[in-house]
């Protein structure tokens, strides 16, 4: 760390919603919201369009009310405070720099707000747009800009007011792969230089799972799962979870247990097990096992093969159900019509059949590896 | 340009659309303005029947007479605050609108209705509406008598001009200056509020400085608009008076020229005002525009 790393401190607040509801007009957009955003953890929230990610971070940042409940910051309740009396700090998707601003006067336009007098606010920019590579660029207007660049303005802006709370809210998606990538990982090292409780909204599970302390998934309003990335990958709580997360996404297909062995809807057996009832059985593709001959096992006709370099992805229906198998790296499957494959019964995840929740474990089948 | 080269592959079509409101401009606005510039070299004699060549003799004759001056001055002086107000009042109701009231399409459309008035009506409305026996503010005159009455006082002559301006200039000024508003990204004023800054400050950093252009537009439309404009509603609520005091340079050489047929005289302020108009927007470009430049 140089003299550069340490100018920025914060004193990082946990955030708490407490049954936090939230309402536009007859709209109830979020139902009922009970957690802990931990002091200086990196949250990333994630979940479909709509699902209320949005409306949850104004909410923190007091920019939207809340309907009901209590938003705690260190324990202190800040629901009825405007967002200036809050400390939080937010950086937009679209950036929203002042267009007729200059880099350092954006970024130190909260600092005069709080009367900072004009030499204490260049130094200050100083070491933001040092930290952020900027200091070239402190007298461009933001139209002036690349993509990129706008995008550090906006987080030198954020991050200035050594802010308690970071709010993010898809700040990396009008970025191209590459730079996205990059991005990514400078966030990741402010994060942990700088320490502040940060919540980031997107819809990238990439950055979810390389960014993230703890991902919060959201449905609905509601909470899917709140959990650390490898829990959530490893073990979804449903199988909403379960399809939301990997890439190509779990595979689902529906089963009934008749107490001794496991059924897909078609008849062929999957293995043995001993509770009766419907299930949804899940297993990611690159779990499923092709055979070696064409026979034994499930049979798999195949549909399509992506060849993706590395590995492909082969597209085969089971039980009439559409199952997408991950060959492992630089492993060679038969290019035959119809596959023989099995599921292993350790990758297993089973799911209720009608709400779609994860069966806990203990039941014989779903003992998860990598925990 | 590349718009034409792209949308228009006939290269005629563009100006057959153009022709005909470029064949109106020109008919009713550069052909008389030419004229003027030319009759103000000349002695016009009133009933037609030949004129003279006296050079600069008109321009000294006007620029000596003090009643231009007392014209010009006070058509300065409306300038500068019917178009300030016609602008300011326009941008509260819009900053107004912008922050609370989502208007709905009814209301907007009723806002917008006083711009399809003429002049001349709104100075007809007005005229009964300041009327100091039967208008609005008679019941002030009964209380106090003679506090208001536009046809003895000047002053309040003037006002009622001013009053009757805005008021006819609200709709447009309002639209545009709305437009302007509503087009700045939310985010962005939410990124104010998120820097701490409470409404009034971002009105001042963020919301007015956004709308600079449209500001920009409607006061240049303004200062031009507010003298020309002035005529229809000098001639139905003061005709100029009382005692000359609401005659502005339009309305001064409307009578010159058509009540004392001095067309040479009225042609000479004619090409001053021109100048005067020219002068200002240009000094309007240079001081203003320059400063209003930057990319969403
Ligand atoms: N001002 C508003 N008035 C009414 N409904 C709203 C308003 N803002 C958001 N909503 C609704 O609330 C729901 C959640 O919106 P929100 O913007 O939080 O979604 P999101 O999860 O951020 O979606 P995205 O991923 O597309 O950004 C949506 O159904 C949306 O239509
Ligand atoms: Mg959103």
């Amino acid at each position: 760390m140089n003299a550069v790393d340490t100018a920025i401190h914060v004193a990082a607040k946990s955030i708490r919603l407490a049954d936090v509801t939230k309402a536009y007009g007859k709209v109830n957009v979020i139902p009922s919201l009970d957690i802990e955003f931990r002091s200086g953890e990196f949250t990333v929230i994630l979940g479909p369009s709509g699902c209320g990610k949005s409306t949850l971070l104004q909410m923190i940042a007091g920019l939207e009310r809340v309907t009901n409940g209590k938003i705690l910051f260190g324990g202190k309740e800040v629901q009825d405070l405007e967002p200036k009396q809050r400390g939080c700090a937010m950086v937009f998707q679209n950036y929203a720099l002042y267009p007729h601003m200059t880099v350092a006067e954006n970024m130190s336009y909260s600092l005069k707000v709080a009367g900072m007098t004009k030499p204490e606010r260049q130094a200050r920019v100083k070491i933001v747009a040092g930290m952020l590579g900027l200091g070239d660029y402190l007298d461009r207007k933001p139209g002036q800009l690349s993509g990129g660049q706008r995008q550090r303005v906006a987080i030198g802006r954020a991050i200035i007011r050594e802010p308690g709370v970071l709010l993010f809210d898809e700040p990396l998606s009008n970025l191209d792969a590459q730079l996205r990538h990059d991005t990514r990982i400078e966030l990741a090292d402010l994060h942990r230089r700088i320490g502040a409780t940060t919540v980031f909204v997107t819809h990238d599970q990439v950055e979810a799972m390389t960014l993230a302390d703890r991902i919060l998934i959201l449905n609905k309003g509601q909470v899917e799962q709140f959990d650390t990335p490898k829990a959530i990958y490893h073990r979804p709580a449903s199988v909403f979870v379960a399809k939301f997360i990997g890439s190509p996404p779990m595979n689902i297909l529906p089963a009934q247990g008749d107490g001794s062995v496991l059924r897909l809807s078609d008849g062929q057996v999957v293995g043995e097990y001993g509770l009766k009832g419907d299930f949804q059985l899940g297993i990611r593709p690159e779990n499923v096992v092709v055979e070696q001959g064409m026979s034994g096992g499930l049979a798999a006709p195949v549909r399509f093969r992506e060849d993706l370099g590395s590995h492909s992805i082969i597209s085969v229906d089971i039980a009439g159900t559409p199952v997408r198998i991950a060959t492992p790296f630089g492993g060679v499957v038969p290019d035959y019509t119809r596959l023989a494959v099995t599921f292993p019964m350790k990758a297993l995840h089973l799911f209720d059949g009608q709400t779609g929740k994860a069966i806990p474990e203990g039941f014989g089948v779903a003992s998860k590896d990598g925990k | 340009m590349f718009l034409g080269s792209t949308m228009f592959r006939h290269r005629w079509l563009p100006i057959f659309l153009v022709a005909p409101l470029a064949v109106l401009v020109f008919l009713f606005f550069y052909a008389p303005v030419f004229q003027a510039f030319y009759w103000s070299f000349f002695l016009e004699r009133p009933f037609g029947g030949g004129s003279e060549y006296v050079g600069w003799d008109n321009f000294a004759r006007v620029l000596s007479d003090p009643e231009f001056w007392k014209a010009s001055g006070r058509t300065v002086l409306f300038m500068a605050t019917a178009s300030s107000l016609a602008v300011l009042v326009p941008l509260i109701l819009a900053i107004a609108a912008d922050r609370a009231v989502r208007m709905s399409l009814p209301a907007r459309n009723i806002l917008v209705w006083p711009k399809g008035i003429a002049g001349a009506s709104i100075g007809l409305v007005f005229s009964f509406v300041f009327n100091p026996f039967v208008g609005v503010l008679a019941p002030l005159n009964s209380l106090f008598p003679g506090i208001w009455n536009p046809s003895f006082d000047g002053f309040d002559a003037y006002i009622s001009l001013i009053v009757a301006h805005v008021w006819g200039n609200i709709p447009f000024n309002f639209v545009i200056l709305l437009a302007g508003l509503r087009a700045i990204p939310h985010t962005i004023i939410q990124a104010g509020a998120m820097d701490g800054a409470g409404p009034w400050r971002r009105i001042l950093d963020v919301q007015l400085p956004l709308i600079m252009p449209q500001l920009f537009l409607t006061l240049v439309l303004e200062f031009t608009e507010s003298v020309t404009s002035a005529f229809a509603l000098i001639d139905t609520i003061t005709k100029g008076g009382p005692g000359g005091a609401t005659t502005l340079l339009v309305y001064k050489i409307y009578l010159d020229g058509f009540s004392s047929y001095d067309l040479s005289g009225a042609s000479t302020q004619t090409a001053i005002l021109m100048v005067f108009f020219i002068l200002v927007a240009t000094l309007q470009f240079v001081l203003l525009g320059r400063h209003i430049n930057y990319e969403r």
